[in-house]
């Protein structure tokens, strides 16, 4: 069987029966194991797993599969709770938690008869964008530089999900994007990261970062792949009450690559001289590829795009500084002990924080306080307005937006800067998208001089995903990008 | 910028979270370059702005009120770090 299949591949082969889901997961479980040094995993389900393919063979014999894509496997950031398997959060303070329930994203995973492979490494609640602040270790990145051997940060939040992807260690994974951390990963592996607009896939069982702006979503080899797993985890669920009541859709029988007659804005305010000359030049291709595909391109104003990141780094640690009050050492996770209750929980949150959180807690702590509250907190929502505001001007003109997915490709590990808002200028093209809370997807388009990919951003208005997933696909099939990936892993 | 490490200290307490002193200074460098990147929104013509709290057009959906049999007190409690009976424990609160 070819290495790498995706999951509508999987699913054909499945159907034919040319392969069993016992002999899929099986294969995804050796991957996982010789890719160890990726640092992909914080849980695997070995015995779980294989449990559950063996179900999924049976009930395929029997002629009542659950779904098209029953028995395949895939991964699942470690940031959905799931029943009676460890999830961390990748925190220290979390790091011996094992949920009684089920989020509703990976339950809609397991009804439609995937396999679980085990839980995927992340930025420390979700808080980064290289994948260092979590506790169990940075994941590495599959792709190397063509001149240097040093590691590259897979990016993050969603570090493990888009690099088990792109090395074949899942057929497909679940991640979940604040500020960018689907799609900046995506952009970083050479993998197809999608956002849906805020409400369109339940929040319920997330581990909760900044909760106006938290939306899980697909890390997938292809769009086509995209859209069925989207279309998979999104729909209406009671137990979030800001889960769109919109009707589910169909979004993978739908898929249309057509762009004749689409309107493609570009805004000024993306354009940089720092933006390298690669990222530049794959963004004016894809412009030209749509254009000479029949679309039209209209340039446009967002006029407040430079103000998003301090705007969302004021809303995003306030959110936090609340969301994680709840790890105190009394409900779950871990304890150290102290003289007095005070005394414990100081201890607790101390020693079970990494540095970035508690930057973050700090930093949300002191926005909300008394005497600041208006001065930062309100005003960064007001700002908030404005950004939105400046999208919904924008999709009066355009059909969809088209920027890069990032400022650079993949970086070393050991290169991060030591100031932490030199990091967060990783998310300056992402982190607007979810302030409006509006779509948008990152896929590779091509591959920078050192052979590292390089992702472009569409983004389309509230609930106009299957647009989106459109685009992308003609952009997709367009350019056929088949990563060059060398699986320097294994021995 | 620095952030004055008496005020870091007083959000260490709000925040329940304790600052060592070999911390005190590298955070303090920290917070300061944060908030001054954040400061650049004070410049932002604002006046008669609404704030947004959060981006979905759609007024909070309340669910049916229904009991359901589900996350049992002992189920829960295996995650607690300390339980007594059907409780939770913690430290000593009133001496």
């Amino acid at each position: 069987m070819k290495a790498g299949l995706n999951l509508i591949e999987a699913s054909v082969l499945l159907e034919n029966n040319e392969t069993s889901s016992v002999e899929l997961t099986k294969i995804y479980l050796d991957n996982i194991n010789k890719g160890k040094e990726l640092n992909c995993y914080n849980t695997v389900s070995f015995e779980e797993a294989l449990k559950e393919a063996e179900s999924s063979d049976k009930r395929r014999r029997e002629k009542k599969s659950k779904s098209r894509f029953d028995g395949i496997p895939i991964g699942i950031k470690d940031l959905f709770c799931t029943k009676n398997i460890k999830t961390t959060a990748s925190s220290k303070i979390l790091s011996n938690f094992v949920p009684t329930y089920e989020s509703t994203a990976s339950q809609n995973c397991l009804n439609a008869g995937l396999i679980s492979l085990g839980k995927l490494n992340c930025d420390e609640f979700a808080m980064g964008s290289t994948n260092k602040t979590s506790y169990f270790g940075s994941v590495i990145n599959p792709w190397k530089s063509k001149n240097s051997d040093a590691h590259l940060v897979p990016g993050g939040s969603s570090g493990g999900s888009a690099a088990a992807v792109a090395a074949d260690l899942c057929i497909a994974s679940l991640g979940t994007d604040t500020g960018g951390s689907i799609r900046q990963p995506a952009s970083f592996t050479g993998t197809v990261g999608l956002k849906p607009t805020y409400g369109r896939v339940s929040r319920w069982g997330i581990v909760a970062f900044a909760s106006s702006l938290d939306q899980a979503g697909p890390i997938t080899k292809t769009v086509e792949d995209a859209a069925a797993l989207f279309e998979i985890i999104s729909g209406y669920d009671s137990k979030d009450s800001t889960s769109s009541i919109k009707q589910k859709e169909n979004f993978y029988d739908n898929l249309n690559s057509s762009v004749k007659g689409m309107k493609i804005g570009v805004p000024k305010e993306f354009k940089s001289d720092d933006l390298p000359t690669s990222t530049q030049k794959a963004w004016d291709d894809c412009k030209k590829l749509l254009q000479e595909n029949g679309a039209e391109l209209i340039d446009i104003s967002l006029p407040h795009t430079m103000d998003a990141l301090p705007t969302y780094y004021i809303i995003a640690p306030a959110e936090a500084s609340s969301n994680l009050a709840r790890y105190d050492g009394v409900k779950y996770g871990i304890r150290e002990n102290g003289k007095n209750l005070i005394e414990m929980y100081e201890e607790t949150r101390s020693i079970g924080f990494g540095d970035e959180v508690k930057r973050r807690i700090l930093i949300g702590t002191y926005v909300l306080s008394s005497g600041y509250y208006d001065a930062y907190y309100i005003k960064a929502q007001k700002v908030r307005s404005l950004i939105k505001s400046d999208f919904n001007e924008a999709f009066k003109r355009v059909d969809a937006i088209l920027t890069p997915s990032t400022p650079s490709t993949a970086f070393e590990i050991e290169n991060e800067p030591k100031d932490p808002v030199q990091t967060y200028l990783n998310d300056i093209f992402t982190v607007p998208v979810n302030l409006a809370g509006i779509p948008a997807i990152s896929v590779p388009f091509a591959n920078d001089e050192n052979n590292l990919p390089i992702g472009l951003q569409l983004i389309t208005n509230s609930f106009e995903e299957q647009k989106l997933l459109n685009i992308a696909k003609n952009v997709q099939d367009t350019i056929n990008y088949t990563p060059n990936l060398d699986k320097w892993w294994i021995k | 910028m620095e952030f004055d490490k008496d005020s870091l200290l007083k959000l260490g307490k709000l925040s329940k979270i304790k600052i060592d002193d070999d911390k005190l200074s590298s955070l303090s460098a920290d917070l300061g370059s944060i908030l001054k990147f954040i400061d650049r929104l004070q410049s932002i013509e604002t006046d008669n702005v609404d704030p947004t709290s959060n981006s979905l057009d759609q007024s909070l959906v309340m669910r049916d009120d229904i009991a359901l049999d589900e996350n049992s007190a002992t189920e829960i409690l295996e995650n607690a770090p300390d339980k007594e009976l059907d409780f939770f424990s913690v430290p000593k609160v009133i001496e």
